[in-house]
């Protein structure tokens, strides 16, 4: 039954949202956040599930992408007559046909082989869409019109709103078709190859095979966000298909967390919102992602999800207020010592002497904002060391099971 | 047409000798640690970037020799504080984690340098063409590059047959519990490979920035190259590296000069096609054109039909 | 009726002979013991047999069919399991779903992506069931690799034997355990390797004297006896390579 409340609360969350975060930025956000979503989860097949790191995911996304915006120039010209809400199968089709012929010969080894064949492909298909221009458009990339052919119980998607529902659908379907994926045989085998690809063969599954079956899968639905995607923006360029891209779906997934299935959907939300929010505020949001993603690699290997699952223990054993009071002491120094740090680094970079941040003015060329920085700055991190130890301990505390009178 | 193969051939070698250079590095790291160092191209451009400040201060040669130093000091922290806690998590935490420091190091470079080409120039001494042939000229700072990759290599060689570091390093790089075994340490060892490893592609970086300019995209545009040398000549194998590396310099050196196309092949052929036909961009491609997805395309074709490279061994 | 059958098999890596012209054959509901020192070459023939290195001479013949040089999942598929030396198995799958895989070619789920495993009743029962006869119904849910280690070589057993192999090759299947365990251990296997043909490699002679229909010796690739338990003790080449001065005349466990 819990089962089922999940899925509702998702539905419902999808239809609400926009009317909360109803101006246009926001949906414009929410309508990113699906397509983002979309994407990752079909990364995730492939790595989380499956065990493949591939660097050229963007590829399926991509070519999914054009070929939906060559539908959509299609159906404008009037040589096809279908809605504009089935663009995203269009792109789908697409993805999984790039992904069977790509996959034959890629999925024969996984590990270090198969992220290079994918580096390799993902570049060659780059490098060759800015000179096959009559698909890829050249530098400027294919345009298309998403209001024409047959409207759809009279909407015409020149509204936004329109179009984020569109996506919503299309994710909310989409979504569930992997997660039941999942579930099957053909999805539960992949798991087993991730894990011991030699084992998997001796109870009889060619781990080929399965591999293969984790990469069409995972083509498909990437080409069902390429096709979101041109619905959305009404055009596809390079960039969709380059390295960035798929450098960016790995981010997404990996700081989502790749050991359970919301760990994606976690990491695009996150992702989506920094990638477009933080933007607004500073132009050296980028280094600030790379080192949040080093940082995470690094100390929280298991993504946001996963961090949030080693509660699981605490939790079942009602231990987590035991956690509260040091992971508050840990939490504010961290944060002050992180917070001082960035607005150095702001000072540093801006070209103004005078900034704004967090409602403070900062003066970048006045020693007293650079050494009161500092100094918050080791204060901070003194304190921050210094919680450590309670919080190991405090760990350590409710992850124990009391095992009573022992006598 | 002589002249052309001549230049060709020359050009190629600097660049494939280049390419060496950060392929010998990325290949010891991958043969010790069994991590594929998707940032090894991005101490390249640290190198060029190090080089580039300190010469302003004073000039290129104390340049050529801090720059790597400092490169590879920081590569071994790298290693240390970075790599080796990442190890824990797993083979694909380990590459993640390079690809993850490729990004943030090309954005630090852009945070400390801004955006912009440096100014980053050759030595006015090197500023002479070595010799002119059939009007053209071939800078003598080419010929510097070469000297130098060639005396590195020799050097290397040297340390890793005859001394009992290199000779310590060979065996750590197959049998590392072994030599731990033995009483060496290996972590230290496993640091100053990563610290080699990533100096030389910073030396790298310090030589070539002022051929193959110095920007923030720089890494980018060297690093799939690099991969594909090394998965070409055998992930683990140097003197598949070397071949590599020269074969692909020499091959892309050699399709840039030329100008044959598709359209002197369809012509010989006897075969045209229109403009409009929807291929058109096919039939009309030109190899300097395809000369950047060249490497990309052997990848892809040695990948498929065999794996282990020319002189690999063949994947555990 | 011979089961398995080896027929001058032979296997090197590059100059090194390991397996030197092995002849062999296995009856169908035989329970056969391989032993020999370290380094003898039964896992190497064992890798033979199921499939994991390519033979360098000589054949394998199961069911009548060859099947060397085959790859791993097509034997696995004619009814040949295997166990290994070195724990095996699905680490980050719960100890339901390692066993639940094992079952499914059998099944003939195949590579089917529409059907529900949640709703594959049959399949989920004898999962249960097979979980129940290696003793670790009560760890269903915990991810394998958290096992203890002789509950590891349980699962490991579990997942040989799940999908009903007719032969089934156990390399060292008591190998780390204590005394009570590789007891347990033993009886286990006996009960679910009843009426099947099993192949076991194992160092432990009480055990194998025990076990086994026949015995037979590998000694540097070689195999120099093949016989009833008893007329093993006794042989003297055997004695001299392998068992030194543990058995005796009216020496007994």
């Amino acid at each position: 039954m819990f089962k089922y409340a999940v899925w509702i609360i998702f539905a419902l969350a999808l239809l609400l949202l926009p009317q909360v975060f109803s101006s246009l930025l926001g949906i414009s956000i929410l309508s990113q956040m699906t397509i983002a979503i979309v994407f990752a989860l079909s990364y995730n097949m492939l790595l989380g599930q499956g065990g493949m790191l591939s660097f050229g995911h963007a590829v399926y996304f991509g070519l999914g992408g054009f070929m939906a915006v060559h539908a959509l120039l299609g159906i404008e010209e009037g040589d096809y007559f279908f809605s504009v809400t089935l663009i995203p199968l269009v792109g789908g089709l697409f993805g999984l046909l790039a992904a069977i012929f790509i996959g034959s010969f890629s999925t024969h080894k996984a590990g270090t082989v198969f992220a290079m064949i994918s580096l390799g492909v993902g570049e060659l298909i780059a490098a060759s869409s800015l000179i096959l221009v009559s698909f890829f458009g050249g530098e400027a990339g294919v345009s298309g019109d998403r209001t024409y052919g047959p409207t759809f119980f009279g909407y015409d998607f020149a509204q936004h709103l329109e179009v984020y529902y569109l996506a919503a659908a299309w994710m909310f379907v989409a979504t569930l078709a992997m997660y039941l994926f999942t579930q099957t045989p053909a999805g539960r085998m992949a798991n087993a190859v991730r894990d011991n690809p030699e084992r998997a063969e001796f109870i009889g599954y060619s781990a080929r095979r399965v591999r293969l079956i984790s990469f069409v899968m995972a083509g498909f639905f990437a080409g069902i966000a390429g096709g979101l995607f041109a619905v959305n923006y009404e055009i596809l360029t390079e960039q969709n298909l380059n390295a960035a891209t798929s450098g960016n779906v790995l981010l997404m997934a990996y700081i989502g967390g790749l050991g359970f299935f919301i760990g994606p959907i976690v990491g695009a939300v996150v992702l989506t919102l920094v990638n477009s929010v933080l933007s607004h505020y500073t132009d050296l949001w980028m280094l600030y992602l790379g080192i949040m993603f080093v940082l995470t690699v690094m100390f929280l290997p298991s993504g946001l999800t996963g961090f949030l699952m080693m509660h699981r223990t605490p939790w079942h054993l009602g231990k987590m207020h035991l956690l509260v009071k040091p992971y508050i002491l840990t939490a504010i120094p961290g944060a002050v010592f992180a917070l001082s740090l960035l607005a150095m680094v702001e000072m540093a970079h801006s070209f103004e002497t005078e900034l704004v941040f967090l409602g403070a003015t900062l003066n970048s060329d006045g020693i007293m904002s650079w050494t009161l920085l500092m100094a918050i700055a080791l204060v901070a991190y003194v304190a921050l060391r210094r919680s450590l130890p309670r919080l190991r301990e405090a760990w350590a505390q409710a992850n124990a099971i009391d095992r009573g009178d022992q006598s | 047409m002589f002249e052309v193969l001549i230049f060709a051939t020359l050009n190629g070698l600097v660049t494939g000798l280049l390419l060496f250079m950060l392929a010998s590095g990325l290949t010891l790291i991958f043969s010790m640690m069994g991590v594929l160092n998707f940032a090894h191209a991005s101490f390249y451009m640290l190198g060029a970037y190090f080089a580039y400040s300190i010469s302003l201060y004073t000039g290129f040669w104390p340049a050529l020799i801090l720059a790597p130093v400092l490169v590879g000091v920081l590569g071994a922290l790298i290693e240390r504080y970075g790599l080796r806690r990442v190890h824990k998590s797993g083979h694909v935490a380990e590459l993640v984690f390079t690809f993850g420091l490729a990004f943030l190091i090309e954005e630090t470079v852009q945070f400390f340098w801004g955006r912009a080409t440096k100014d980053y120039r050759s030595p006015d001494i090197l500023d002479f063409p070595l010799f002119t042939l059939f009007g053209q000229n071939f800078p003598a700072y080419k010929a510097f590059m070469i000297f130098i990759s060639i005396a590195i290599f020799i050097a290397l060689y040297f340390v890793l047959t005859r001394t009992r570091i290199g000779i310590i390093i060979q065996a750590a790089i197959t049998h590392p519990h072994t030599v731990g075994n033995l009483g060496h340490n290996v972590p230290m060892i496993f640091m100053a490979v990563f610290g080699v490893g990533t100096g030389l592609a910073g030396l790298a970086g310090v030589i070539a920035g002022p051929v193959l300019t110095t920007f923030p995209g720089m890494a980018v545009v060297l690093g799939s190259i690099v991969f594909v040398i090394v998965v070409i000549g055998g992930l683990g194998s140097l003197a598949g590296a070397l071949v590599a590396s020269l074969l692909i310099g020499l091959l892309q050196s050699y399709a840039i000069a030329s100008d044959v196309g598709m359209p002197d092949l369809l012509n010989w052929l006897g075969v045209s096609f229109e403009r409009d036909h929807p291929l058109n961009d096919i039939w009309r491609l030109t190899l300097p054109q395809i000369a950047p997805i060249l490497p990309y395309l052997l990848l892809v074709l040695v990948l498929i039909f065999r794996p282990s490279g020319l002189f690999g061994k063949r994947e555990s | 009726m011979s089961l398995l059958q080896l027929q001058g098999l032979s296997k090197q890596f590059g100059n090194t002979k390991i397996i030197r012209d092995v002849n062999l054959e296995i009856k169908q509901g035989e329970k056969h013991a391989i032993i020999g020192p370290n380094g003898a070459g039964k896992s190497t023939l064992f890798h033979l047999i199921s499939g994991r290195y390519s033979v360098s001479a000589g054949s394998i013949m199961f069911k009548g069919t060859p099947i060397h040089n085959r790859k791993p999942f097509e034997i696995a598929r004619l009814g040949l399991a295997r166990s290994f030396q070195v724990t095996n198995i699905f680490p980050l799958l719960s100890v339901f779903e390692n066993v639940r895989c094992a079952l499914l070619w059998s099944m003939d789920y195949r590579y089917s992506f529409w059907q529900l495993l949640g709703k594959a009743k049959a399949l989920n029962t004898r999962t249960e069931e097979l979980l129940e006869e290696i003793g670790l119904h009560l760890r269903r849910n915990l991810p394998a690799g958290e096992l203890a280690y002789a509950e590891q070589r349980a699962l490991e057993l579990g997942i040989a034997i799940a999908s009903g192999a007719e032969m089934i090759l156990l390399d060292e299947p008591v190998a780390g355990m204590s005394h009570t365990e590789a007891k347990n251990a033993v009886a286990l296997i006996n009960k679910v390797t009843a009426g099947k043909t099993l192949i076991m490699v194992e160092h432990d002679m009480s055990i194998v004297f025990d076990m086994a229909d026949r015995i037979s010796v590998l000694v540097y690739g070689e195999i120099i006896a093949s016989d009833v338990p008893s007329k093993i003790r006794g042989n003297a080449r055997v004695q001299e390579a392998y068992l030194g001065e543990v058995v005796q005349e009216g020496d007994d466990a």
